[in-house]
């Protein structure tokens, strides 16, 4: 096993112009995940500081930190995934030749590819209907289901874009597999 | 097919995909939705997406990122490096002096956080660079906030004791104290090995560094205000009844962004980025793994693998201590594939009525059941505070790390070994606040 | 042929048993099939088991119906402050037009009925007792259900919302005043190792929960008429027990309660009144407002003797 973060601070090397796309949104996802992030520390404070300092009702604020941070975490998926962020431990791989491990690398982005499409698929199916049937949460405050729910398609979706990117990037061999040094 | 069988070919399959190289997250999912699409039909694969938001759906889980931010925030400043320089002018004469306060730092922050990746992210941030800068092998460096970690599990407040105490009817405030003792026994054992490991790895210099004068340990002082007002308000905040334990982690993380920028000057958007940034992707990282964990449980509960394991150990007639060895040895096992809230569920109502029948008491065995998921939380395939540790730290590798954590799992092992021979130091404390249980 | 149940409750909950006597009684039936349980939420969490139990990928669970109230605001009025006095009052619900028009609405998402059931509970606070809508005035309270929490609100209360699961340690730090709850959770979440002042539900008794074991219908149909006739020849057995242990539930609480040396409050019937009068301004004209059709769906819920 070998440390699996090299690309991490220095971010991923760019290839054609359709790789060069993708990774602009994968940016932006990034920001957006930040975003979302400081915005839920901002409103758990506000929630402590009104309930406890100012003796108010507090009904909006716990789902709206879960929903953000749910947010941040689906839409922050491909940002993450550029970065090379997603730990791995490539065991396997490493006991490879460099041909073999080329295709061992192509046939696990095709995998992750199948299941990540799955669930973009399933997720928009389940935002359909919530938005159709104006499902709401069952609280006071009762958001709607829909509008917390797109986070999850639209991460799913950007993930899948992101994965299909990458395997593109080492089918054209702008990268080598598991990013390892050759041996 | 029969459980153990099953249970078996899920092993296998997911140690097999986990080391293949695929990124664990979606390695877990890709499992999950294997056996799931076999064994409970195509119909199960339209849930996947509910179960991996509904995971995400607790403001318990959330509190992680914030406790991430508290961590980088204070990394990114000369804040960790001077608290680190008063610790070292101040413990010069202990041997071993960093490691220990590191140690201590987790059973302490494990004392504000519920949560055992959560304590590692936001000592290990700071805690690892340092003690690589000053000589420490990077395999206790990491292993031992991998393992410092998993104290927030056991150190009240703890979400496992409180799903534990739930799940089983037993009391909160009894299991919190039962975690007290036996967290700090755990920290001392860590401490010990660690001081050991690096003597042992040549790191003797350490423990002979030069002295300071009391000036110079004075002068220090003044430089680790700020952090300790923060640390003030992080526990007013908690034990004044001012926000619940999740809520606390708002606190730090802001209390510690506004000292970055205020105190430390990190005036330029391009360093403010940075602890953004690397928070982000920490937070993003470690969470898509406990959901996709969640989404793995959620296959393991609907083949009824674990439970029927559990209730397959319920019927077994054996003497009561090899009772207590098999389900050492199946918690452990079911702790390195599934998150310990999984396996307290999915558990603990088979399991503990049996237990309490063969005369051992719920509160020691929570305590026991505790230790034996942290260690899942530090061991392959599926071993959170590894791969946070991997994250903060990329310059260590995830062999190194490993290999820095293996101790640390014979250390709880041992833990384990005392606590069956002298079980009142779990169950003294709680015995003499809130007098004998009735059992 | 083999049945999933899941519910949240402990394996010690009332709830928990009436599920497993209903597993026992079909298994004695020797008609081929078999229910098993998964309790504690090993399977779906408490809040994720309606949406499964619609689609079929869940075939039966016990829950609070109002739980599903996002799905279908009518449900709400299975938890709502007023409509309920008594559990001899609750039976005579189960068995009214509102229940059956309740039971198309259920039908039409799929879902058959198979136990009816209401669990009652109170309050349960650090200081001062509750039992009266004063007495919530500039309090931060956690209160079950949306009903209960525009009336609390409207009497003054600051309603916060956090996990059940914070529940132990915010009213032990104090940030919790007062909660609102079941007689039976009240007793699981061991409330009364920490409060000052238990206000059980009594002779009379505000809060009411409708707790039903539900099945998916078209999974119910498939099954033989044998099967069938097993499954409700249980369920009624269960549910007769169900009403009783409701009724006994409450009783053990107080004792539990009483036992940790927690100070033991009633409301009486003027209470009750009180209450009542801050729901018809808060919860009942917002319902009315809100869901189509609402004001009829109160009528009907309030029309039983
Ligand atoms: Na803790
Ligand atoms: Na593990």
């Amino acid at each position: 096993m070998s440390g699996t973060l090299p690309g991490a601070v220095s971010g991923p090397r760019e290839g054609d112009a359709f790789i060069r796309v993708v990774h602009s949104i994968s940016r932006l996802c990034g920001v957006a995940a930040a975003g979302l992030l400081i915005a839920a520390l901002l409103v758990t404070c506000h929630m402590i500081i009104v309930r406890s300092f100012l003796g108010q009702s507090t009904i909006w604020q716990t789902e709206t930190v879960i929903y953000l941070t749910i947010g941040a975490i689906c839409v922050g998926l491909p940002y993450v995934q550029m970065l090379r962020g997603h730990v791995n431990v490539d065991l396997i791989p490493l006991a490879m030749g460099p041909k073999l491990r080329l295709i061992w690398m192509v046939l696990i982005l095709i995998v992750s590819i199948v299941v990540v499409a799955m669930i973009a698929w399933y997720s928009w199916e389940y935002l359909h209907q919530a938005w159709k049937r104006n499902w709401k949460s069952p609280t006071v405050w009762a958001p709607r289901i829909w509008f917390v729910w797109t986070a999850m398609p639209l991460g799913f979706g950007l993930l899948l874009l992101q994965l299909i990117a990458d395997l593109w990037g080492q089918l054209r061999g702008y990268e080598r597999p598991f990013w390892l040094e050759g041996k | 097919m029969d459980p153990l069988t099953l249970g078996l070919l899920v092993a296998v399959a997911t140690i097999a995909v986990l080391f293949s190289g695929i990124s664990i997250g979606v390695g877990l999912l890709v499992v999950a939705a294997a056996f799931l699409l076999i064994f409970d039909g195509p119909r199960s694969l339209e849930m996947i997406p509910e179960i991996f938001f509904g995971d995400l759906n607790s403001f318990t889980i959330l509190s992680i990122p914030m406790f991430i931010v508290m961590g980088a925030a204070i990394a990114s400043t000369r804040a960790g490096a001077d608290i680190f320089e008063a610790i070292e002018r101040w413990l010069t004469r202990v041997p071993g002096g960093l490691v220990v306060s590191n140690i201590g730092a987790c059973a302490l922050f494990a004392s504000m956080s519920g949560s055992s990746p959560a304590t590692c992210a936001a000592i290990g941030k700071m805690g690892i660079p340092e003690m690589q800068k000053r000589g420490y092998p990077d395999e206790v460096a990491a292993g031992s906030i991998a393992a410092g970690g998993t104290l927030g599990i056991l150190i009240p407040p703890s979400v496992t004791m409180i799903v534990y105490g739930i799940a089983t009817e037993t009391s909160i405030g009894r299991l919190f104290l039962a975690g007290l003792v036996p967290g700090i026994m755990l920290a001392l054992i860590f401490m010990a090995w660690s001081i050991f490991a690096t003597w042992r790895a040549g790191g003797a210099h350490i423990f002979t560094g030069r002295s300071y004068s009391l000036k110079e340990r004075l002068e220090i002082l003044p430089r680790v205000i700020p952090f300790l007002v923060v640390v003030v308000l992080v526990l007013y905040a908690m034990y004044g009844g001012i926000a619940t334990t999740s809520e606390t982690a708002a606190v730090g993380a802001v209390a510690c962004l506004v000292m970055a920028v205020v105190i430390y000057k990190m005036w330029q958007p391009r360093a403010i980025w940075g602890v953004l940034r690397d928070s982000t992707r920490e937070s993003i990282m470690i969470l898509f793994i406990m959901a996709a964990a969640g989404v793995f449980a959620y296959m393991m509960s609907s083949l009824f693998i674990t439970q029927a394991l559990a209730e397959w150990i319920a019927g077994l007639e054996v003497n009561r201590w090899v009772l207590m060895l098999i389900v050492n040895i199946f918690l452990l096992v079911a702790g390195f594939f599934l998150p310990p809230v999984a396996v307290i569920l999915m558990t603990a109502p088979v399991l503990l009525p049996i237990l309490q029948t063969a005369d051992f008491d719920p509160y020691w065995f929570a305590v026991i059941l505790t230790i034996n998921l942290e260690i899942g939380l530090i061991t392959p395939p599926v071993g959170l505070n590894l791969f946070v540790i991997n994250s903060i730290a990329p310059q260590i590798s995830l062999r190194t790390i490993l290999l820095g954590s293996l101790p640390y799992v014979m250390c709880m092992v041992l833990a384990i070994v005392i606590l069956c021979f002298f079980p009142w130091i779990a169950t003294g404390l709680p015995d003499l606040v809130m007098g004998e249980a009735i059992r | 042929k083999e049945l999933r149940l899941s519910h949240q409750f402990a394996t010690g909950d009332v709830r928990h048993k009436v599920a497993e006597m209903i597993a026992e009684e079909v298994a004695a039936a020797n008609v081929d099939l078999s229910i098993k349980i998964f309790p504690a939420s090993s399977l779906f969490k408490a809040n994720d088991q309606y949406i499964p139990l619609t689609r079929g990928q869940l075939d039966m669970t016990l829950f609070p119906l109002s739980y599903a109230g996002g799905q279908q605001p009518v449900y709400n009025l299975t938890l709502f402050p007023g409509l309920i006095k008594s559990h001899a009052h609750a039976k005579r619900v189960n068995e009214s037009p509102f229940m059956e028009e309740l039971e198309k609405v259920l039908n039409e998402e799929d879902v058959k009925t198979l136990v009816r059931g209401y669990l009652a509970g109170g309050f349960a606070s650090v200081g001062d007792c509750v039992t009266r809508p004063e007495h919530v005035k500039g309090k931060t309270v956690r209160a079950a259900g949306k009903g209960f929490e525009e009336m609390l609100a409207h009497a003054g209360a600051s309603i916060a919302s956090m996990p059940s699961s914070e529940n132990y340690n915010a009213m032990q730090s104090k940030i919790l005043q007062a909660l609102n709850t079941s007689s039976s959770s009240f007793v699981s979440f061991r409330l009364y190792e920490i409060v000052d002042c238990y206000t059980p539900a009594a002779e009379n008794a505000l809060w009411f929960m409708y707790q039903p074991v539900v099945i998916n219908k078209t999974t119910f149909d498939g099954l033989t008429p044998e099967q069938q006739k097993a499954l409700t020849d249980a369920s009624a057995k269960a549910e007769a027990w169900y009403f009783e242990q409701a009724q006994a539930d409450d009783a053990a609480s107080v004792e539990v309660f009483q036992k940790a040396g927690v100070k033991i409050a009633t409301m009486t019937e003027e209470d009750i009144e009180a209450w009542k009068a801050v729901a018809q301004e808060s919860s009942f004209k917002k319902f009315a407002d809100e869901v189509p059709d609402g004001q009829r769906w109160l009528d009907l819920a309030t029309s039983v003797e």
